[in-house]
């Protein structure tokens, strides 16, 4: 029923792939391990899987894999479950487990939930959120369906699921966006402080809700999730139109309340 | 960034095109377009919308040059600006904003009143000039 996909080298230590196998086996979930290699990929060994007719695909790993699978299992039937590990804060979040135990644990209650995925362009996935990693203020451009945004920003964050962004609609990606003055936003700040303006009066923070857009920059410029670059600019996002059945905590968490 | 806002447009974002929200928008930036909201359209201090702004309940601190429709109340607070046409069920000029345009205000408007005859009237509420409430209607 189960088929494992081990991510080895999220592994702390050595003994760590022998107490998860372990672990399931006492929870009467195991199944069959299989591990990335040079030769087969993630998404090969997913085909096998469902080849195989596996009704459920696990990860044991971080973002990174829990993207691969996703994009490979939206709409299907088969479910996928996630074991994490090194996974990030928003990701352990979805899934309601911040450590292996409770991905196990998650899987032998199997309590599934439907979730859309964001994907890029250039077709890979993320289940959480990905950003635009800059160190310094950059000229963006975003194109939504309707309207084009142009901004100096610092900080661009698109979001399927983050813990900071509040989610009003499963249908829509969330872009978080905290933008600056492109002549001085020292000499703006002085300014507002001299003029005696409340705080968030001068806010460069933005957020729009979209079901796809495009981002530009002069440069091109990578965006990551969880450190892992998945795209670079100028790229498309979009929300699939699928969903993906997802094993997660029995309780209710925090992006679903 | 937890928020009552559907959308917000920062301060030094400049947007183009229309928007368009079944939720609330906040406006702190530069738009170049029409606004539209089934909800609420607040509109900051360093807010310039150059377009038509509709909503249920439109909250003007910034510029705005377009018509602007509210179906329940539009309020132009003292640091707001107005230049265009007003159409709102409830009206609130507060003392200090400005107001160049023409107001219909649809409950007040006797049903056989033919549409050009509505209003003709051009205020221009400047700082520090007191209307004495006229236009403050709650």
């Amino acid at each position: 029923m189960y088929y494992y996909i081990f991510d080895i080298k999220k592994c702390k230590k050595k003994t760590q792939v022998e107490d998860i196998k372990n672990h399931l086996l006492s929870l009467g979930i195991s199944g069959e391990f299989s591990y990335p290699s040079s030769g087969q990929s993630v998404e090969d060994l997913v085909d096998i899987g469902l080849e195989k007719q596996y009704n459920t695909i696990v990860g044991i790993g971080g973002d990174e894999i829990a993207a691969k699978i996703a994009n490979k299992l939206c709409g299907k039937t088969e479910a996928m479950g996630l074991i994490p590990l090194e996974a990030s804060p928003d990701l352990e979040t979805l899934i309601g487990a911040k450590s292996w135990r409770e991905g196990c644990e998650n899987l032998r209650y199997r309590r599934i939930k439907e979730i859309k995925i964001g994907k890029t362009g250039n077709n890979t996935a993320f289940l959480t959120n990905t950003y635009l990693a800059i160190n310094s203020p950059i000229e963006v451009t975003i194109e939504f369906k309707d309207y084009l945004v142009q901004a100096n920003v610092t900080k661009l964050v698109i979001s399927n699921y983050s813990a900071g962004i509040q989610k009003l609609s499963e249908d829509f990606l969330d872009i978080s966006m905290t933008s600056v003055s492109s002549n001085s936003n020292s000499i703006l700040k002085s300014l507002s402080s001299l003029l005696g303006m409340k705080k968030g009066q001068n806010s460069g923070e933005s957020i729009f809700r979209a079901r796809s857009l495009r981002v530009f920059t002069k440069y091109q410029i990578p965006f990551s999730t969880h450190e892992t670059t998945i795209a670079k600019t100028p790229q498309f996002f979009e929300i699939s139109d699928d969903t993906l059945r997802i094993i997660t905590a029995k309780k209710g968490q925090q992006f679903w309340g | 960034m937890e928020n009552s806002f559907d959308t917000i447009i920062g301060l030094n974002v400049v947007l183009k095109g229309n928007l368009h929200n079944k939720g609330s928008i906040q406006v702190n930036g530069t738009i170049d377009g029409e606004v539209r909201s089934d909800e609420n359209v607040t509109i900051g201090e360093t807010a310039l919308i150059k377009g038509p702004v509709s909503a249920k309940i439109v909250e003007i601190s910034g510029e705005v040059k377009g018509l602007i429709e509210a179906t329940e109340k539009l309020e132009i607070n003292p640091t707001g600006k107005v230049f265009g046409d007003i159409n709102a069920k409830t009206l609130i000029i507060k003392q200090g904003a400005t107001f160049v345009g023409k107001s219909i205000m649809p409950a007040d408007m006797p049903k056989d009143m033919p549409k050009s005859e509505v209003s003709d009237a051009k205020e221009e509420i400047k700082p520090g000039e007191d209307k004495l409430g006229f236009f403050s209607k709650k």
